[in-house]
Order: C-alpha cells, then structure tokens, then sequence
C-alpha cells in the first residue's frame, strides 16, 4: 500500500522533475520531447541536437552558431562530446541530418548532466551582473576566446619582416589595453565613491557602474529588471530540479535499459584539438634541453665531488642520510606542485569590487593586497621563464654566430 | 621569405593574439563609455525634481518657478554652467583641476567651483570637495524615498558639520540671490551621487537573486544530495559498462590536462634548477646537498620524459579519428579552482583607486606574459631551425638572423649589430 502510494508519488514526480529541467535549460525543449526520446522518436531528435550544441558550445559562439547548418551543429556536438570522454558508440554513428537517434541524444544529456553541474554553469554563463567585476584568476580570460577567429589562411610565404611588423602592433595592442584598463578604474573608483552609502546592501556600500546607469536609463532598467526576474526563474527551476532530480535519475536507468549493450569495437577515437599535438610537441623540446642541461651540470659536480671527498667516516654517513631524506621530501613537495591540478587555495570564481574606506575595515570579502600578492608573484614566476627561454635562444645563436669567422656580433646594450 | 608552413603557422598565431587583444580592447571601450557617461550630466529617474515641501524650498519654488526643467532648460543650463565655468577660468586664472580628472569630473568641478565663487565667494573656502571626506556615515537604513532636499541635509551631516554649515549657508546665499533668474540644479555623480537610491522593485529582485545563487551554491554540498549522487554515478557506471569503446582510453581534455600538468612540471623543474645553478655552498654538507638536488631533479625530468612518450603514442593513435573544425570546449578550468566552484559573486574589497589600478595592471601583465610565453615558445620552435640549417652567408641570411635575434631575445624591441670583419691584406 506504502509502496504504491510512493510510487503514485514518483510517478507523478517524474514530469515535474523534467518540467523543472527544462525551465532550468537555456531553451529548454518540452518535457514532452524527453518522453518520446525514451521511445527513441525521431521527431524529438532535431530539439535535442539543438539543446546539446547550446550547452556544449562557449557562450560567444552563440550568435555565430545561430547560422550553422544543422549538420554542422550535429557534428561539433559529436566531437564535443567525445573529445570530453563520452563513453558510447552510438552517438557517433547517428544520422546528422537530425532524422533520428532522440534516445542517444536524451542518453548524451544525462551523461553531461551526471558528471558535472551543468545547470550551475550554463546559469553561471549568463548570468546579469549586477557588480563591477574583476576576474582573479585566469579561467574567463582563457575561456572566453571559444573560437578562433577568421581564419587566416596564407598560402603565400612572408618575409620575417611581417612578423617584426605583427608583434609590433601587438606590443602596440597591450599597450593601449594597458591606458584604457587604468582609465577605466579610475572612472570606477569615482564612481564606487561617488555613490557610497546608496546600496540598500551594506556590505556593499556603493553602486556598481550596472546600477548607477540603471537609474541614469530607466528603459535599460527595465530590461535589467526583465533579465533578473528571468534568470530567478531558471534558478528557481534549478532549485527545484535539484529537490526533484532523483526520481529522474531512476527513469534513466530505465532507459538505459532500452538500449541494448553496444557490442566492442576497435576504438574509434577522437583527435586532439588542433593545437594540441603542437604544444605536446613544445613541451617535449623543453624536457628534453631541461634534461640535457641538467646531466651536464650534474654530471660536472658529481665527478668533482668525486674526487674531492674520499672517505668520510661514520658520522659522514649519517648525514649523507640525512641530506638523501631532505632533498627527497623537496623534491617531493616540487612534484606536488605540478600534479595536484590548482596547487594553493587560489581565490576562484567571480568578485564584485566593492571599494572600503581607507583604515575601515571591511566585512568579509578578498582582499585586493591578497591578490595583488598573489599576482606578483606569478608576474616573477612568468618573467623568470621568458628571461630563461630568451636566454636559450641567445645561447643558441651565439653557438652558430660562434661557428662563422669574420662577422663581429654586437648584442643591443642591455637595459 | 620564410617558408609556406612556417609562414602560415606563425601569421595564424600571431594573429590570434591580435584579435584576442582586439577583443578585449573593444569591451573595455564599451565599459569605458558607460562609466564616462555616467560622470557627466545627467538626469536619475530615481530622485524627483524639487516639489514643494514645506520649509525654505517653498520659498525657493516661489521665487524659482521652473522645477521640473525641460531638455531646452537643461540646455540653457549647460551654455549658462559653460558661461560660468569660463568665466571662472578667467578670473582664477589657474585651474584647479587634478590633472586625472577627465573631461566630464573636470566640468563637474568647475561647476561647483563656478557656484560657490560666483554666489558665494567669501565661502569658497570652505567648501570642500566630497573627495576629500573619509568619514562618511551612511543615512540610516529605511528612510523615505529621498526627496533631494531633505535628503542633501542629511548627506551634508554626514559630511561633517564644517561641510554641512557650508551646503546650508550656500543655500540661504543661494535663496537671497535668487531674484536673478535660478536654474535647477544639474545632476553629477561627484556632487549628489550620494543621494541615489535603487527602485524598490529592483531591490527586491536583486536580493531574491543573490538569495537563489547562494541557495544553489549550498545544494551542491548538502548531505541530501548524496543519494542523488550515488544514482548518478551509478548511471555514469552503468553506462560506460554498457559502452562499446574500451574504457582505459584518454579523453582528448584528459590529454590536455596531462599535457597542462608537463608543462607546469617543466617550468617548476627549470626555475628550481635555476636556483641551484646559482647558489653558491659554503660548506660541504651544502653542496652535496646541491649535487643530489641536481640529480634529482634529472630524474624527475626523466620521469616527465616517460609519460610524454605514453602520451605521444595515444595522440598518435587519435590522430586517425575525424578532426573537428571548430576548437572545442574544455571542462576543466585552467587556474584548477573548480574543484568546489562557488557560482555567486564573491567580494573583492579595495580601498583606493591606486590599489584597483594596480590590481587591474597586474592582471593584464600577467595575461600578456602568458601570451609571449607561448609566443616565445612557437617562434623558438620554427625559426631556430630555419636559421641554423640555413647554410648561406650572404646579407639575406645575416638580415633573418638579426630579425630572429631580436623577436627571440629582445622581444622584437632591439636589434643586433652584425659585423663583417674582413680580413685586411
């Protein structure tokens, strides 16, 4: 009797949990579409295709991607999906004109909604800002470049002289992002102090730029209002989907059930991403100099050592232990560095500025210190390397400049 | 001429930086004319044009009948404030202008200046500039929406009494003067952005909003959710039980991870080795100490090698598979602060324009050196070859080798002087 009521209860649970879903999905399809996928439907084939490129796809591709063809969204989702590790065959092998396969797809969007917190970052993604933000770290700058730009196929050798030309300009570009970054926080500031005390929230004391022009532009204000109570919505569903999504979890094991086993097959694999052999290729050049360098300077030392220390005693063992054990538990601490993916506790995520007046302090919040901190030292780890690659190439040139009688190299003056 | 490849190769590198630079620049052009529109004049919805109240603002309206000025007032307004400002210019002779001000702050101030020298003069010098007022109390939470009036007699409180004495005593100036023709006011950030309040409606929905965030954020950690995540790992199990492709295979974003991780092994390993190659040991037991480093860090880079050799024969195998055309997304974040991704806005506290400009220059330096890093790194990798397989002597060879010398070594900035030294007879 319990048991029926309860499932009563989970079935009824079932298109709710889907409903919250796909109110939760940027352009979400009807729930209706999930339920014939179950049943492996065509017609809801051509809403799935088109809901999987808009989750996988970085958001700028948006406007770009309104254009592609069907076939061409179908096939970006297949390699989306493998490239990410997607286990099943079948997804490969659908028709990319969008005339069937709605189960894999329905398949595809559990697997990606499994494993990571889909709905969190698609949101994320859109979300209104409402602060004045700075990124702390690098994730939205390495992220927001989601497609090459036009692709500029030369097919014409240049002269050395086009690229002195290009890394001019681009030293050009920096430096003018530099002026305009610096001007802009300095309007900032103004106007974070400009408007101190007018937020209704104190911890955060000011407006931002977003709310200020919000009053300046009661239209764009409306829209703004619009975009939040939209984005509620979908959290709202979010919310709701989380409370709800076990029940839907059970219905996909049942629909895995549907699909009979995929027999094995010789892997059919994806590619790296184009730049991916490339950069594999740089990274082993590196190792193997780094390698070179290091048994020269090792070897050198040891046969010096060698020949200094002869026999040191029994006390000299004992230290040469302890030496042995050090080193090994900083070489160990280095290793970590590199394994463990983010190292420290890095500041993550975005940060709404909120300027404090000097001597006050603040509530709870980074600190802009901490992270300058933080960001120098990084500064003085990536000047350090490129000092050492130039420094490698100079050695290089000096090598073959070295080779060549009669011409006199004179380095520019170092500054 | 360099090379089709290596030509197509590098201009396609190069030009990704560029228009990543364009990018960016672009967006911080959108922002910079919102701010710089925001700093000059202008009109808020949110505070309404003095109305008459009861107290020396009916007597202000009696005198000043135009209150809810119309565009062609504003504009009077605007050639009147010009008229001032100019004429203040004149009589100070000098400006008192900071020289960061922009344009907009700087008309702004003058305005201010303009008024008091003009309505005021033996108070000119009290007046001071809200930029120089630490001290602000913030008006007392619930208050009415402001009428701006009432509400500039309680920003000039918080002001401190000195300023509060000068803004009363301006106004009764201002009020005894006014039998000459008064305009409204004009809206800036820098005078009355204090007195700015955000709608209702709008608060109420923002609050929702960051109360929705912050609920999203705790769900993912909640105990209940446990059962949900063993039923998803459990379909993500059954699912890659029921896969047709060995499961032991390397994603492509498992590859880059890998390839990430190398990289930053590389650099480790090499700074580390820097740092042992200058030390200088003063004792015995130090540079033993150095040599087993020296040693150890070999072998990790031996080690490095082995995995970049496994790792190299799985691209090569996936080198078969169909390539994508567009590049793809990553999963993983590259700063590796996923791991417990929090999805509302932290703080970030600063306490001086200085400190954000600072932070700001930081940030896009540390971005640009990543992005001449790689530079670096693609240049060193085409052009070191061309030059030292390159077997002619003559001028064109000497002309790539200066260029070469100077986009590797001296970031494109300066050159190499090369001389020919003939032998004399």
């Amino acid at each position: 009797m319990g048991r029926r009521r309860r499932r009563a209860a989970a079935a009824g649970a079932l298109p709710e949990a889907i409903a919250a879903l796909s109110r939760a999905l940027p352009a979400g399809p009807s729930p209706e579409t999930f339920r014939r996928a179950k049943f492996d439907r065509p017609e809801a084939a051509p809403a799935l295709w088109q809901l999987l490129f808009r989750v996988l796809s970085p958001l700028q591709t948006d406007r770009a991607s309104a254009s592609l063809a069907p076939e061409a969204q179908a096939r970006w989702v297949k390699c989306a999906l493998l490239s990410q590790g997607y286990p099943r065959r079948g997804l490969a092998q659908l028709p990319e004109d969008g005339s069937g396969g709605s189960r894999e797809l329905l398949l595809a969007l559990s697997w990606l909604l499994a494993r990571e917190p889909l709905l969190e970052r698609l949101l994320a993604q859109t979300r209104v800002r409402l602060g004045d933000e700075m990124p702390v770290c690098e994730c939205e700058a390495l992220a927001s470049p989601g497609l090459p730009g036009p692709q500029v196929e030369i097919d014409c050798p240049v002269d050395v002289r086009h690229l002195q030309w290009l890394m001019g300009k681009l030293r050009f570009r920096w430096r003018n992002l530099m002026a305009s970054q610096q001007e802009q926080c300095a309007l900032l500031g103004k106007i974070h102090l400009y408007t101190r005390g007018c937020h209704s929230d104190r911890s955060l004391g000011h407006l931002s730029v977003a709310e200020t022009e919000l009053l300046r532009d009661p239209e764009g204000g409306q829209q703004l209002l619009r975009r939040l109570q939209s984005e509620n919505t979908r959290l709202e569903a979010a919310l709701e989907w989380h409370r709800r999504e076990l029940v839907f979890w059970q219905w996909m094991d049942t629909v895995l059930d549907a699909c009979p086993p995929e027999a094995s097959q010789p892997a059919f694999l994806p590619s790296l991403r184009g730049c991916g052999a490339a950069e594999l290729e740089l990274v082993a050049r590196e190792l193997q100099a780094l390698h070179e360098e290091l048994r020269a300077a090792g070897e050198a030392r040891r046969a010096a050592w060698a020949a200094r220390v002869g026999d040191l005693g029994p006390e000299w063992n004992a230290a040469q232990r302890a030496a042995q054990e050090a080193v090994g538990r900083e070489l160990a601490a280095l290793r970590q560095a590199w394994e463990q993916s983010g190292g420290l506790v890095q500041p993550h995520g975005p940060h709404r500025l909120v300027r404090t007046e000097a001597g006050v302090p603040g509530g709870p919040g980074l600190r802009a210190a901490e992270v300058i901190g933080a960001l120098k030292s990084r500064e003085a780890c990536l000047e350090e390397t490129l000092h050492q690659l130039q420094a490698q190439c100079r050695q290089q040139l000096a090598r073959l400049a070295g080779a060549l009688p009669g011409l006199i190299w004179i380095p520019p003056p170092r500054r | 001429m360099l090379p089709v490849g290596c030509s197509r190769r590098l201009v396609a590198e190069l030009q990704g930086a560029l228009d990543t630079c364009a990018e960016r620049q672009r967006q911080l052009e959108r922002d910079l004319r919102v701010s710089r529109r925001l700093l000059r004049t202008w009109e808020p919805a949110e505070i309404p044009a003095p109305e008459p109240t009861p107290g020396p603002e009916t007597h202000e309206k009696a005198l000043s009948p135009v209150c809810t000025p119309s565009p062609q007032d504003l504009k009077e307004l605007e050639l009147l404030t010009q008229a001032l400002e100019k004429a203040v210019h004149v009589r100070k002779g000098i400006s008192k202008a900071e020289e960061r001000d922009k344009a907009s702050s700087l008309k702004s101030r003058s305005i201010a200046t303009s008024a008091t020298t003009v309505f005021a003069p033996t108070r000119a010098s009290q007046t001071k500039s809200p930029r120089d007022i630490r001290q602000t109390t913030m008006p007392a939470k619930g208050l009415p929406k402001p009428r701006l009036l009432s509400t500039g007699e309680q920003t000039c409180i918080g002001r401190g009494p000195q300023a509060a004495k000068t803004g009363r005593g301006l106004r009764d100036q201002q009020i005894a003067l006014s039998t000459a023709p008064q305009a409204p006011e004009a809206f800036t950030l820098k005078e009355k952005g204090t007195l700015l309040q955000l709608p209702m409606a709008f608060r109420k929905v923002a609050s929702q909003n960051s109360r929705l965030w912050a609920q999203l954020s705790s769900t993912q950690t909640g105990d209940s959710m446990d059962v949900t995540t063993s039923s998803k790992t459990q379909f993500l199990q059954k699912m890659q039980m029921t896969s047709g492709w060995p499961s032991t295979r390397l994603s492509a974003a498992e590859i880059e991870a890998e390839v990430g991780r190398l990289q930053k092994a590389c650099l480790l390993l090499r700074l580390r080795m820097g740092e042992e190659l200058t030390k200088d040991p003063t004792d015995w037991m130090q540079e033993y100490r150095c040599l087993l480093t020296l040693e150890g860090l070999q072998a990790n880079v031996g080690q490095c090698l082995q995995r970049l050799q496994k790792l190299r024969s799985e691209v090569v195998e996936q080198q078969l598979g169909p390539r994508p055309e567009r590049r793809l997304p990553t999963a993983s974040l590259p700063c590796g602060g996923g791991a417990d991704p929090i999805w509302s806005p932290q703080l970030l506290l600063y306490s001086s324009t200085q400190e954000l400009q600072t932070l700001a220059a930081l940030r896009l330096r540390v971005c640009m050196l990543d992005q001449q890093i790689h530079l670096e790194k693609v240049l060193m990798a085409e052009l070191l070859p061309l030059v030292s397989t390159q077997e002619s002597l003559g001028p064109p060879w000497l002309a790539l080798c200066r260029a070469v010398h100077s986009l590797l070594c001296e970031g494109g900035q300066r050159f190499l002087t090369i001389l020919r030294d003939e032998p004399a007879y």
